[in-house]
């Protein structure tokens, strides 16, 4: 099914709702982790808007659809999918920061519904995410499972042992989407500690692999549509993004992987929101 | 004459494996319970799970050689309503991914039963490496895991049995030599509450697991010298039944703790954090002194570190002279 012109702007219009809601959750705390956040908005938001099989009004529904955030410390955009998904009201997001938010840091599942699995610990959401993938199939449920990583977080071992078990256990359920904003906390990816050819890592141990740009809500939406990619396979996306992507003065910077923000900053990031809205309104014409 | 505490008539008797006991134990939970699936790294067959792998093959998963990766899967696994019970060999499903157990099972709160076997020396030839003698410790810290420690055979099914029923988080250590039967079958078990084995008036010895048997045994040499030993079996180290313990020291006085394992951090620890603030009361902790344990056959690391029944007793004489 192609995504229509009306739908892609649609979802391009929440993604840049979200990345206002990641802000939002900024300004209420001071700071939090901005880029990595960002670089996943657009996967995000096709995600919640046109791939998960989600009930807001019954967040336990027995049949839906998994997503666990591995890149636990992502979860400015993980709440705002949620938020603007209808799961929790958006005066939440200033509580941010807050003693005992129902936002914390890290996602945690007691403290807001649809959050399906406790990360901020890396290495460990593809495991958990090959688990319910497997536990449902127990359970000859249809729903399928997806599961957020960084590619700094490819360094872990954990996720290598996860990757060669859901090939050997033929989990075609579970997706793995792979934000590659080629920076973690040190820098590049490939000076810290390289991965790369993530493709051909991934292709090697059994999975099939799709490269996508991870800013074009069209590619995004093939890539998802065409799942599994191979029968009896898991599927991995690996989607090129932008390190904080739609801050023109964060983007591709290391730097803003946690971002303490000065006002001037604020005033920045509101006005390239401001721009995008306008933009994305001139484009739309009619049709939003 | 009324007997008073759980002890058989027919202790010592007989010995069976834990191992198989498990095993055994699982298949006729997964009779009751068809969302209990068994999961192993490598080792399926040693782990006693043949018998539940031959009565249903579709609800056994293998891992290989991948214990944090497995703990992980038995999480995601218990989010959609399985009841994983992993087993291998103790220190790599607790030591090994000590972290995916504190978050994945710990902190989010599933269902899932660890059983670490070959816990404490068993691996005794093969040194510190397979030695698992931190992982009460380890796994002590982590709110809400349950943590049991069978000491006879009898025990190990009930407490297994308990597992089952029991939701939330858990990890039961079992040994590998065979083990004497001190309980009958009709063994009344409760995860939390402790057993009284038999009662007496001088000293309380508290034995757990695999060094409950020497403790008894202990208790009999001290009994012929004309000691008067009540015997605990404090088969569930996590949640500690407070009551049984706080009830010795106030009719006793006197304690000493046995078990295989690291004084810091195991048995003897976790009485002495409750005593030591609510009923300071003179105790000896006998286990592993902080070093790493040589190799060489079982009983003779028993005896090095001072867990062979006469020690036991031994140790708790120049206890109660010291006092």
């Amino acid at each position: 099914m192609i995504i229509s012109r009306q739908e892609q702007l649609a979802i391009a219009s929440r993604a840049l709702a979200m990345r206002g809601d990641v802000l939002r959750m900024v300004k209420a705390s001071g700071a939090g982790h901005m880029g990595g956040a960002l670089s996943a908005a657009d996967l995000m938001a096709v995600l919640f808007f046109r791939v998960l099989h989600l009930d807001p009004a019954n967040p336990r529904m027995e049949n839906r659809d998994r997503f666990v955030l591995s890149a636990g410390h992502k979860c400015l955009i993980l709440y705002a999918a949620l938020a603007e998904r209808g799961f929790f009201p958006k005066e939440l997001f200033d509580s941010y920061g807050a003693l005992d938010s129902h936002l914390p840091g890290h996602p945690s599942m007691a403290k807001l519904p649809g959050v399906e699995a406790n990360t901020g610990s890396l290495g460990h959401g593809l495991s958990i995410a090959a688990g319910m993938a497997m536990g449902l199939r127990f359970a000859a449920s249809p729903a399928k499972v997806f599961t957020l990583m960084g590619d700094g977080e490819l360094a872990e071992g954990s996720n290598w042992e996860a990757a060669a078990a859901a090939s050997q256990h033929r989990l075609d359920t579970l997706t793995a989407i792979v934000d590659r904003n080629r920076l973690q906390i040190g820098g590049k990816t490939t000076d810290v500690m390289s991965y790369e050819p993530l493709e051909e890592r991934w292709a090697s141990f059994g999975w099939s692999v799709r490269r996508i740009d991870g800013h074009d809500i069209s590619a995004i939406a093939s890539a998802f549509d065409a799942l599994p990619f191979e029968k009896g396979k898991p599927s991995v996306i690996i989607a090129d993004t932008i390190k904080s992507k739609g801050f023109s003065f964060a983007e591709n910077k290391a730097a803003y992987h946690y971002w303490k923000a000065t006002a001037e900053e604020i005033g920045l990031a509101e006005a390239d929101l401001e721009k995008a809205e306008s933009e994305l309104a001139a484009m739309a014409g009619g049709l939003l | 004459m009324k007997r008073i505490g759980m002890l058989s008539k027919k202790a010592f008797a007989e010995s069976r494996a834990p191992i198989k006991c498990f095993g055994d134990a699982l298949l006729e939970a997964g009779r009751e319970f068809p969302r209990i699936v068994a999961v192993s790294t490598d080792s399926s067959s040693g782990s006693g799970l043949t018998p539940f792998k031959q009565a249903f093959p579709d609800r056994h998963v293998e891992f290989g050689i991948m214990e944090q990766g497995a703990l992980g899967y038995c999480a995601g696994m218990a989010t959609t309503g399985v009841i994983p019970f992993y087993v291998a060999i103790a220190p790599f499903v607790t030591a090994r991914p000590f972290e995916m157990f504190k978050n994945d099972l710990g902190y989010m709160n599933q269902n899932v039963k660890v059983v670490g076997r070959c816990c404490g020396l068993t691996y005794s030839q093969l040194g510190p490496t397979h030695h698992s003698i931190d992982d009460v410790a380890l796994l002590r810290t982590i709110p809400g895991v349950t943590i049991l420690s069978p000491g006879d055979p009898v025990s190990i099914v009930k407490a297994t049995e308990a597992l089952a029923r029991t939701e939330g988080p858990a990890y039961m250590r079992i040994g590998s030599p065979n083990m004497p039967v001190l309980y009958d079958e009709d063994l009344p078990f409760e995860i939390g509450k402790g057993i009284l084995v038999r009662d007496g008036k001088d000293l309380c010895l508290i034995g757990s697991g695999t060094a409950l048997a020497s403790t008894v045994k202990a208790a009999d040499i001290l009994e012929a010298r004309g000691i008067s030993v009540r015997v605990i079996d404090i088969h569930t180290i996590k949640p500690l039944d407070e009551d049984i313990i706080l009830e010795a020291a106030r009719d006793i006085g006197k304690i000493v703790t046995v078990e295989e394992h690291f004084v810091n951090g195991g048995l003897g620890s976790a009485i002495a954090q409750l005593l030591s603030q609510r009923l300071p009361t003179p105790m000896k902790i006998i286990g592993v002194e902080d070093h790493f344990v040589s190799n060489g056959p079982y009983n003779a690391l028993l005896g090095m570190n001072g867990l062979l029944p006469e020690q036991i007793a031994a140790t708790a004489v120049s206890f109660l002279s010291g006092i």
